[in-house]
């Protein structure tokens, strides 16, 4: 979505400062995953619509099929027919975690996913992003400001002003800032 | 903050930021304006110009004294033996073609010139030589030219003794001993002006003067004529108008939607600002000022393009004036400061009217839901089944208005049946939209993939938005398809008619071109020398005069009536066969009447009316009313023996001539030629005199395309903004769409369909309503303004290749838009919220 002011993006080895528009949306289509703050859930479209979404812009097949499964993950299957406005925004955040991983990708790029729930929300959340790494084996990216969510981290990187400051395991981050 | 610091921020700024979708909405708004004024000032001058030069050649007159077929020689011998101090001004008045490699048409006028040459204003002089003319500077003549003048089916030579320099129109003076030889052998006038010294009033003088006229000479104030010609043109002239303001309608709902959008995307700035205590009102009458000013200056662009417009618009309008009303020339267009003004305040007020709704929920906003977060999409609630109650109420409005006769001759009800039935068909929008969305959407997805659920959710979602573009379209279809399906039938009806009435295999006519009030003559041997031909079976022939008939210009016409009932397969209203009405018609004071005349003047068959015809006054019962569209001043016919007996003059306006079966229709020609030898008639086949019919039909109608195009224009520009205005507010969903792996051509895909949907849709409600609207046409306001009874039929064709073409336009627009949301950064965008 965006280039690098310096310094390089791989992905699987392929510097994404190289690809054509047309390559980077295939990569966005096969290999990434987005989670956002405020959901991004098309209003539009019913919850399972949502989810079948980036399987259709890539011309997948069956993929009511792929985006029941995925709901399902979630335990958001009882609500496929309901539309974005009639959900909780736990519930919204379930549905952009079943669609981040409908095409099963091998990063999710998680900003502040979150930011604009409750803390037992986010907790159940957090705990479905953390399956995502270890089910799917996905990598999770996820940018956040909460000390639950970088709890559940393998690594957390620090960043103060656009800068790294740190990078450390989970177990290395104090409790409290 | 005042009024005016927040007009400029809130408003002005904006605009000038958002210059496509301002310059779109100002185009509206001005091709809306240009539409109206051009139609008007076309009308003006159309209309204006037989205000002739002419009338002050032979100083100021105030009276005129006219007959039906001319007035007899010993009228003006009358009126000068009459014992008051009066300047009579004899006058023969006529039209001329003018040989030479363009042939010309020109009036002519014969004036007294011995009383005349005195008048210093005049410009005529040297008046002694034989078979001199004078000639108005814009004909181009000089002193000693001569002129080769084709007047009835004669040719003669005349010479140029003079140039009158301050006459503004074209025409041929000559002598009225001239005038009588070349044009009036019978003698007869066609007016006398009167100068009447002012010691009485112009009614008394006319009362006084009456006592020396003989019955069928009718004596009025001068300009009467030009009254009742301006009387004849309302209809049409009201119709055109009325059409012309299309254009504007489908405008208003392109300001509605461009003020709706500016409100929803100031949305959070409302409610800052009333956060912080601006009151309602202000809200409120800033959001009017933004329409207030996109109409301002739409209407100054719409005054110089509606000048520039009516250019074109005079030509064809004046066409249609001299093939169906009276002989004209265009007077020059004169945009007067009233009619400017006029231009602003419409554009002003279609703006200001449009935008009230908008505004005022503008001003009803709440600072805490304005400000909220995620509310960035809302919409207005669409109350769908409200709306389509009161839609079933304008419904039946519009019946009832439907069923209302007219008013001063006016189709008054007509239009407002009109207007409710496009507001109902407006409040109907949103349920048909968001029905028929939900009803396709499956299939439209297997069909045509994710982009059509997109789009058709998409459109749903706003649905608001989506009926007001569908609102617009639609009724530009509608109106595209109404008076497609009103021509088509009228066509129809026509060509069906002409099988009907025009049986004769040959036409003749005097070469000189004839008008809706021109009759010129041939010479009255030439049916005689036909009929004897071998080849030739019958001849019907048929003199036509100009008649007033209660205020109203009309044409009377004498007819074989024994070949007509033989040869002619005439339809009349009650049914009767054609062979027994024009039998009846055969030495009885009767008649028959065209169904637009006996509409206008509101006569039945059997009824019994006068005419004043050649000094004499008589009584004619009304057979039975046939259809014609030949004219819509209307026509009377009796047979030619009866008419001859009030005008004996013998010369026929047009014959017909029916061949014996198996004669070779080349051979037949030829023989009717040789009769015609040496004399200017032209001979016509049937099949080229049915095309060259058609041909003015097309004529006539070629402006109503202009302006539906005009407004389909207007709707699929409107379209366009619409869609780009959609783009922008719906930027996120692309953004998203975007993260999500959409490729570039599945964006420009969703949008492309977007524009094909909201086309179907404006189709769908576009033909059903233009299909109403077209009875509405036929039925009430055809019958209501010119009198005549259409058959119904769809002109497939037409209608195929115009609603396609539209289709296509509309798709085509959604090509910006859609280059538009391609361009659109995702991340900026989806960081917006």
């Amino acid at each position: 979505m965006d280039f690098p002011t310096s310094g390089t993006v791989w992905i699987d080895e392929t510097s994404t400062s190289t690809l054509s528009d047309a390559a980077l949306t295939r990569v966005r289509r096969e290999k990434v995953g987005f989670i956002f703050q405020s959901f991004q859930l098309l209003p539009t479209l019913s919850v399972i619509e949502n989810v079948e979404l980036p399987l259709m812009l890539a011309g997948r097949k069956e993929p009511r099929a792929v985006a029941a499964e995925r709901l399902r993950w979630v335990e958001m299957e009882a609500y496929a027919d309901r539309m974005p406005f009639q959900l909780s925004g736990g519930q919204m955040q379930r549905v952009a975690i079943a669609r981040a991983i409908a095409n099963a990708p091998s990063i999710i790029l998680a900003d502040e996913p979150t930011g604009n729930l409750d803390t037992a929300t986010s907790e159940v959340i957090l705990a479905l992003l953390r399956r995502s790494a270890d089910e799917f084996g996905a990598i999770v990216l996820m940018a956040t400001h909460s000390l639950e969510a970088i709890g559940k981290a393998d690594t957390v990187v620090g960043l103060h002003d656009g800068r790294v400051e740190s990078v450390k395991g989970a177990a290395e981050v104090p409790a409290k800032l | 903050m005042d009024i005016f610091t927040l007009f400029y921020r809130l408003i002005l700024k904006p605009l000038a930021h958002e210059r496509l979708r301002t310059t779109l909405t100002v185009l509206a708004v001005s091709l809306g304006v240009a539409a109206v004024l051009a139609i008007d000032l076309a009308g003006q001058a159309a209309a204006g110009s037989f205000r002739s030069s002419l009338e002050t050649l032979t100083g100021k007159t105030n009276l005129e004294v006219t007959s039906a077929g001319g007035i007899p020689p010993d009228v003006f011998a009358r009126l000068a033996a009459a014992p008051y101090p009066l300047k009579l001004h004899p006058r023969i008045e006529d039209y001329g073609v003018i040989a030479g490699a363009v042939r010309r048409t020109v009036p002519i006028v014969g004036i007294d010139l011995l009383s005349e040459g005195s008048s210093e204003s005049s410009g005529l002089s040297d008046l002694s030589a034989a078979n001199s003319v004078w000639v108005t500077s814009g004909l181009g003549y000089k002193r000693g030219d001569r002129i080769r003048l084709l007047t009835n089916d004669t040719v003669s030579d005349f010479t140029v003794r003079g140039v009158l320099d301050n006459q503004a129109e074209e025409a041929i003076v000559m002598d009225l001993a001239l005038a009588a030889r070349v044009l009036r052998p019978g003698g007869r006038l066609d007016r006398i002006l009167i100068e009447a010294p002012a010691t009485r009033s112009i009614e008394e003088w006319q009362i006084l003067l009456r006592h020396y006229l003989p019955p069928g000479v009718a004596i009025a104030r001068q300009g009467t004529q030009t009254e009742e010609n301006q009387r004849m043109l309302e209809a049409f002239r009201w119709n055109l108008n009325v059409l012309s303001y299309v254009s504007l309608a489908v405008g208003a709902f392109l300001i509605y939607n461009t003020i709706s959008v500016s409100v929803v995307r100031r949305r959070f700035e409302i409610g800052i600002l009333r956060a912080i205590g601006t009151s309602r009102i202000a809200i409120l009458a800033a959001i009017l000022g933004e329409a207030g000013c996109l109409g301002l200056v739409g209407g100054i662009v719409g005054i110089v393009l509606g000048r520039i417009l009516s250019e074109g618009a005079v030509k064809l309008v004046a066409s249609t004036v001299a093939s169906l009303y009276f002989s004209s020339r265009p007077a020059p267009i004169s945009l007067t400061w009233e009619t400017a003004l006029w231009g602003l305040v419409i554009g002003v007020g279609i703006s200001l009217v449009s935008a009230l709704l908008p505004a005022w929920e503008a001003s009803r906003v709440t600072p805490v839901e304005a400000m909220a977060r995620g509310r960035r999409e809302h919409q207005a609630r669409v109350h769908r089944w409200r709306s389509a109650a009161i839609a079933i109420l304008l419904a039946l409005a519009a019946w009832i208005a439907s069923r209302q006769g007219p008013v001063d001759g006016k189709p008054l009800y007509g239009y407002i049946c009109a207007l409710l039935s496009i507001g109902a068909m407006a409040l109907v929008i949103p349920s048909l939209v968001s029905g028929l969305a939900q009803l396709a959407t499956g299939l439209l997805r297997r069909v045509f993939g994710v982009e059509a659920l997109l789009a058709t959710r998409g459109l749903v979602g706003s649905l608001r938005r989506t009926s007001v573009l569908v609102g617009a379209l639609s009724t530009a279809i509608a109106v595209l398809t109404a008076v497609g399906i009103m021509v088509g039938s009228f066509r129809e009806t026509v060509l069906v008619w002409m099988d009907d009435v025009l049986q004769a295999d040959l036409f003749l006519s005097p070469a000189v071109p004839a008008g809706a009030d021109r009759h010129p003559t041939m010479s009255a041997d030439i049916p005689a020398q036909l009929a004897r031909l071998p080849e030739v079976a019958a001849v019907d022939q048929l003199r036509a005069y100009e008649l007033n008939y209660q205020g109203l210009p009309t044409t009377i016409g004498g007819i074989e009536a024994s070949v007509r009932g033989h040869r002619r397969r005439q339809s009349f209203l009650s049914g009767a066969p054609a062979e027994k009405v024009f039998r009846e018609l055969i030495g009885n004071d009767a008649v028959i009447v065209s169904e637009p005349f006996a509409n206008k003047h509101h006569i039945r068959a059997g009824d019994t009316f006068q005419l004043e015809l050649g000094g004499k006054l008589g009584s004619f019962r009304v057979l039975d009313i046939f259809y014609d569209y030949s004219s819509e001043r209307g026509l009377i016919l009796m047979d030619r023996a009866t008419l001859l007996r009030y005008l004996p003059d013998a010369e026929p306006s047009n014959v017909a001539v029916f061949l014996k079966p198996g004669v070779s229709l080349d051979a037949a020609q030829r023989a009717v030629e040789r009769v015609i030898a040496g004399r200017r008639v032209a001979v016509v086949r049937n099949r080229t005199l049915r095309d060259q019919a058609i041909q003015v039909f097309d004529r006539t109608f070629a402006i109503t395309y202009v302006l539906e195009a005009l407004a389909v224009f207007v709707a699929v520009t409107g379209v366009g903004g619409a869609l780009l205005a959609l783009v922008i507010d719906r930027r996120r969903e692309f953004g998203l769409l975007r993260f999500l792996g959409a490729a570039n051509q599945q964006v420009r895909r969703i949008i492309l369909f977007e524009a094909g949907l909201l086309g179907v849709l404006a189709n769908i409600a576009g033909i059903t309503l233009g299909f109403i609207l077209s009875l509405l046409l036929i039925h009430v306001i055809n019958k209501q303004s010119f009198g005549w009874t259409i058959q119904f039929h769809w002109p497939v064709t037409v209608l195929l290749t115009a609603l396609s073409t539209v289709y296509v336009a509309t798709v085509l627009s959604g090509l910006y838009p859609a280059k538009i949301a391609i361009g659109l950064a995702p991340i900026e965008v989806i960081h917006e919220e």
